[in-house]
C-alpha cells in the first residue's frame, strides 16, 4: 500500500563450473531481477567482460526458429489453446529431439507443395485473364502467330485510329467506350502502325501462344484449375489434421525452448572473468533469505552472495507495486501513465476508490450501469491472456457497480425516474415540460457543483501533501526543504482564496463566514484568507519565482472538477431527450389514435429509443471513463507524481504448458 | 400578455441563447485546439504505445474550456 515492495540488492559470484545450476535455480524461483552488466571503465569492474551464452544456445535457437515458423505457418493461436495438463520437461525434451525433425520435415514438404500449387494456380488465372479479350475473335489463335512478313498488334483503343494502307483490322466493342482491336500489317510498317494506334490511346495486350479458339483454351485451363483447387483443398485438410494432432506439442515445445534459450543466453547479462561470473540484481526483501539459501544449496556452498547497499534508492531498484486485491486493477491505469519510482507514493489505492466513485457520479444511472456491468463481464473472455485487458475490465466492472449505486441514489433508469425520490440531491432536468404534466422536477445543480468543488479541494490538497512527502523522501539538501514548503505554500494559497470567498459569499453546503466581525473594514475571515495567501506566495517564491505565474491555475484546477456534474448532466439530458422524442412525440400519439400506421410509428419510436440509448451508453462510457482519468492525470498527478520507475521483471517465466523439473 | 410577462419571457429566451452560445462557442474553440493535438497524439502512440497516458493527457487539455462553458450554461439555466 502506498509503497512498492521493498527490494534487496544482491551480488552473486561463483565459479563458472556452477553457472548452469545458478541460472536454473534463479529461473525456477522467478524472483531475481537481473541488472544487466554494462561494460565500463570503473576500477572495481576492471578485468571483467560480458559473458558468453552457454554452448547449447545455438542448437536450442535453431530448434526454436523451426517451431516458431511452424506455429506461424499453421496459424496456431496460442491464446485460445486449451490447457491439457502440463508436459513433463524431460519427456518433452526427448520428444523434441526424436520427433521434431520428422514432423517439421513433413510440414515443410506439405507447405512447399502447397505454395507450389498456389503459384501454379496463379499462373493459370493469368493465362485465362490474357485469353479473355480474344473470345470475340472467333478464329483459331494460331492464325495470330508464326508469320514472317506480317506483324500483328492487339490491344484496346479509344476512337478511330488512322492506320496506314494495306492493314487488316479486327475490332469488337469493349468496356468504357474502348474497342478491342487486332491489326495485321506488313512487318516494315509495324512501327508506323503502332504510332498511329498510340495516338488513339492504345494499350497493348500480349497475343497468347495458343493454337485453338480462345474460348476452348479458357475451358481447358479452367478444367486444370478445378483439378488444382481440389488438390489444394486436400492439402489444406491434411495440414489441418497435422495441426490438430501436434499443436499442443508445438506450443508446449515453444514454451520449453523459450525457457531454455532464456537460460542459455542469461550469461550475456553477467560480468565474467576467465573462471568466474558475477550477477547483480534485486529480490524482494521478504524472499531474499530464501533465494540465498537455495543458491547455496544447489552449488554445495561454493558461492559468494553479498547484500549490497543501494546507492540511488530513487532510480536503482525495480518497482513492484503491492496493493490490496481490489486496488490491483487500478495499477493498470497507473502504469498507463508511467510506473512510480521506487521511493515515491504509489497512488493506486486512492485512485482505486476515487476513480469508480467519480465514474459513478458522472454516469449515475441504473440502466447504463447495468449495461456496462454486463459488458465488462461478457468482454472478459475476449481479453483473456492480456494482463492489461483483464485489469481494465475489472476497473470497468467496479465503475459500473458504482454507477448503479449512484443511479439508485439519483433515482435514474435510462433517463427515467425510478419509483422513489432521489436520495438527497436530484439531477432530474425539466426537459419535455415534465413540470406541466404535474410531475415534480427539482434539480440541485448548484449543490452538486459545490460537491464537486469539495472533491477538487480534497484531491488537490492531498496531491500537494503527497508532493511534500515525496520531496522529503526523494530530494536532498536545500532543495528538499524549499520544495516541501512550496507544496505547503500551494495548499495555503488555495485555502486562503477559499476562506476569502466564504467570508464574502454565502454558498450552499459550505461554511458561511460572512457573519464574522469586521476589522478595519475587512472581514476577519477575509483577512485570515489573505494572510494564508501571502504566506503561501512567499513559500512558493522561495522555491521558484517563476512558479508564481501558475497561481491562477489553482482556480482553473478546482473548477475543473465541476466537469463531474457537467458531463453527468449532459448524459442525463441526452437520455431525457431520447425518451421525450421516442415516447412522448412518437409512441404516445400513435397509441392515442391507433391505426395501421401506428404500428410503423411505434417501431420507429422503439428504433429511436434504442439508437439514442446506445449512443448515450457509448458517450457515458467515454465521458465517465476519460474525465475522471484526466482529473487524476492532469489535476492530481501533476502535484506530486514523478514516475519513470523501472518495472520489476524477475528472471523466469510463468509456465502454461510445461512443468519444470523438481 | 402584459408587458411584464413579455419581458420575463424575453429574459428567459436570452438566458437560453446565452447558455447555448457558452457551450457552442467553447466547444468550437476546444475542437480547434484538440484537432492538432489529437493528430499528433495518435502519431506518437502509433510509434510508441507507452505514450498513451501522456497523449491522452495532452489531448484532453483544451476540453476544460468546454466544461467551463457548460458550467456557465448550467448556472444560467438553473440558478
Amino acid at each position: 500500500m502506498f509503497h512498492p515492495k521493498q527490494m534487496t540488492k544482491l551480488l552473486i559470484a561463483a565459479s563458472k563450473d556452477h553457472i548452469e545450476e545458478v541460472i536454473g535455480e534463479l529461473y525456477k524461483r522467478r524472483l531475481f531481477h537481473i541488472e544487466d552488466y554494462v561494460r565500463n571503465d570503473l576500477e572495481e569492474w576492471s578485468g571483467y567482460s560480458i559473458g558468453m551464452s552457454l554452448t547449447q544456445a545455438d542448437q536450442i535457437s535453431s530448434e526454436l526458429v523451426k517451431i516458431r515458423s511452424i506455429i506461424s505457418n499453421l496459424e496456431i493461436n496460442q491464446e485460445s489453446m486449451p490447457l491439457a495438463g502440463y508436459a513433463k520437461q524431460n519427456e518433452l525434451s526427448k520428444k523434441i529431439e526424436s520427433d521434431l525433425p520428422g514432423i517439421a520435415a513433413r510440414i515443410e514438404a506439405l507447405l512447399s507443395k502447397r505454395s507450389g500449387l498456389d503459384a501454379e494456380q496463379k499462373d493459370l488465372e493469368q493465362k485465362i485473364e490474357g485469353l479473355k479479350p480474344f473470345i470475340a475473335f472467333e478464329h483459331p489463335l494460331e492464325l495470330l502467330s508464326g508469320h514472317q512478313a506480317i506483324g500483328l498488334l492487339a490491344g484496346y483503343v479509344k476512337g478511330t485510329p488512322t492506320l496506314p494502307d494495306e492493314s487488316e483490322v479486327f475490332t469488337s466493342p469493349a468496356k468504357n467506350g474502348e474497342a478491342f482491336t487486332i491489326v495485321a500489317v506488313r512487318t516494315e510498317k509495324v512501327a508506323e502502325c503502332e504510332r498511329a494506334l498510340l495516338d488513339a490511346q492504345f494499350h497493348k495486350v500480349t497475343i497468347p501462344q495458343e493454337r485453338e479458339f480462345a474460348s476452348a483454351a479458357i475451358e481447358r485451363y479452367q478444367q486444370q484449375n478445378t483439378a488444382l483447387e481440389s488438390e489444394i483443398k486436400r492439402l489444406d485438410e491434411e495440414l489441418e489434421t497435422v495441426k490438430k494432432q501436434h499443436q499442443l506439442f508445438f506450443v508446449s515445445s515453444e514454451e520449453l525452448l523459450t525457457a531454455e534459450i532464456q537460460q542459455a543466453e542469461a550469461p550475456l547479462r553477467f560480468a565474467t572473468t576467465e573462471h568466474a561470473f558475477v550477477i547483480e540484481g534485486f529480490v524482494p526483501t521478504t524472499e531474499a533469505a530464501e533465494v540465498m539459501e537455495s543458491l547455496v544449496a544447489v552449488t554445495g556452498g561454493k558461492i559468494e552472495i553479498q547484500e549490497l547497499e543501494i546507492k540511488d534508492p530513487n532510480n536503482e531498484p525495480p518497482v513492484d507495486l503491492q496493493n490490496p486485491g481490489f486496488a490491483q486493477p487500478t495499477e493498470a491505469l497507473i502504469n498507463l501513465y508511467t510506473a512510480p519510482k521506487y521511493t515515491e507514493i504509489d497512488p493506486s489505492l486512492v485512485m482505486s476508490v476515487l476513480y469508480p466513485l467519480m465514474f459513478g457520479f458522472i454516469l449515475g444511472d441504473v440502466g447504463y450501469g447495468a449495461i456496462l456491468l454486463v459488458m465488462s463481464l461478457a468482454l472478459r473472455g475476449f481479453v483473456k491472456g492480456s494482463d492489461m485487458g483483464e485489469k481494465l475490465m475489472k476497473v470497468l466492472r467496479n465503475c459500473s457497480i458504482s454507477a448503479i449505486v449512484f443511479g439508485i441514489a439519483f433515482s435514474e433508469f435510462l433517463g427515467m425516474s425510478l419509483p422513489w425520490h432521489p436520495v438527497w440531491l436530484s439531477r432530474h432536468l425539466n426537459i419535455g415540460g415534465g413540470a406541466e404534466h404535474g410531475l415534480e422536477y427539482v434539480t440541485h445543480i448548484p449543490e452538486l457543483l459545490i460537491i464537486t468543488i469539495w472533491v477538487g479541494l480534497f484531491h488537490l490538497t492531498l496531491g500537494r501533501i503527497w508532493g511534500a512527502r515525496n520531496a522529503y523522501v526523494m530530494d536532498h539538501g536545500e532543495h528538499r526543504s524549499k520544495l516541501m514548503f512550496a507544496c505547503i505554500g500551494w495548499v495555503l494559497v488555495m485555502w486562503g482564496i477559499v476562506i476569502a470567498v466564504w467570508s464574502y459569499f454565502p454558498l450552499p453546503l459550505m461554511p458561511d463566514l460572512t457573519g464574522l466581525p469586521y476589522i478595519a473594514g475587512f472581514s476577519a475571515g477575509a483577512a485570515f484568507g489573505v494572510l494564508c495567501l501571502l504566506i503561501g506566495i512567499v513559500l512558493i517564491a522561495r522555491d521558484s519565482v517563476i512558479e508564481l505565474m501558475e497561481i491562477p491555475t489553482i482556480i482553473s484546477n478546482v473548477l475543473s472538477y465541476t466537469r463531474l456534474v457537467a458531463v453527468g448532466l449532459s448524459s442525463v439530458a441526452i437520455a431525457l431527450v431520447t425518451n421525450f422524442i421516442a415516447i412522448k412525440m412518437i409512441i404516445d400519439p400513435a397509441l392515442a389514435d391507433f391505426t395501421v400506421l401506428s404500428i410503423v410509428l411505434i417501431i420507429a419510436g422503439i428504433a429511436v429509443f434504442l439508437f439514442g440509448h446506445t449512443l448515450n451508453t457509448a458517450l457515458g462510457l467515454l465521458g465517465g471513463g476519460v474525465h475522471p482519468l484526466r482529473l487524476h492525470y492532469v489535476e492530481f498527478f501533476t502535484k506530486f507524481y514523478r514516475g519513470g520507475g523501472k518495472k520489476y521483471d524477475p528472471f523466469g517465466m510463468l509456465r502454461k504448458y510445461t512443468e519444470a523439473e523438481k | 400578455m402584459s408587458e411584464i410577462e413579455i419581458a420575463i419571457a424575453t429574459a428567459a429566451g436570452y438566458k437560453a441563447i446565452g447558455a447555448g452560445l457558452a457551450v457552442g462557442l467553447a466547444g468550437i474553440g476546444a475542437g480547434i485546439g484538440e484537432m492538432a493535438i489529437g493528430a499528433a497524439a495518435v502519431g506518437a502512440v502509433a510509434e510508441n504505445k507507452d505514450m498513451f497516458g501522456l497523449a491522452l493527457l495532452f489531448t484532453v487539455l483544451p476540453e476544460t474550456i468546454v466544461i467551463f462553458g457548460l458550467v456557465v450554461a448550467l448556472l444560467l439555466l438553473f440558478t
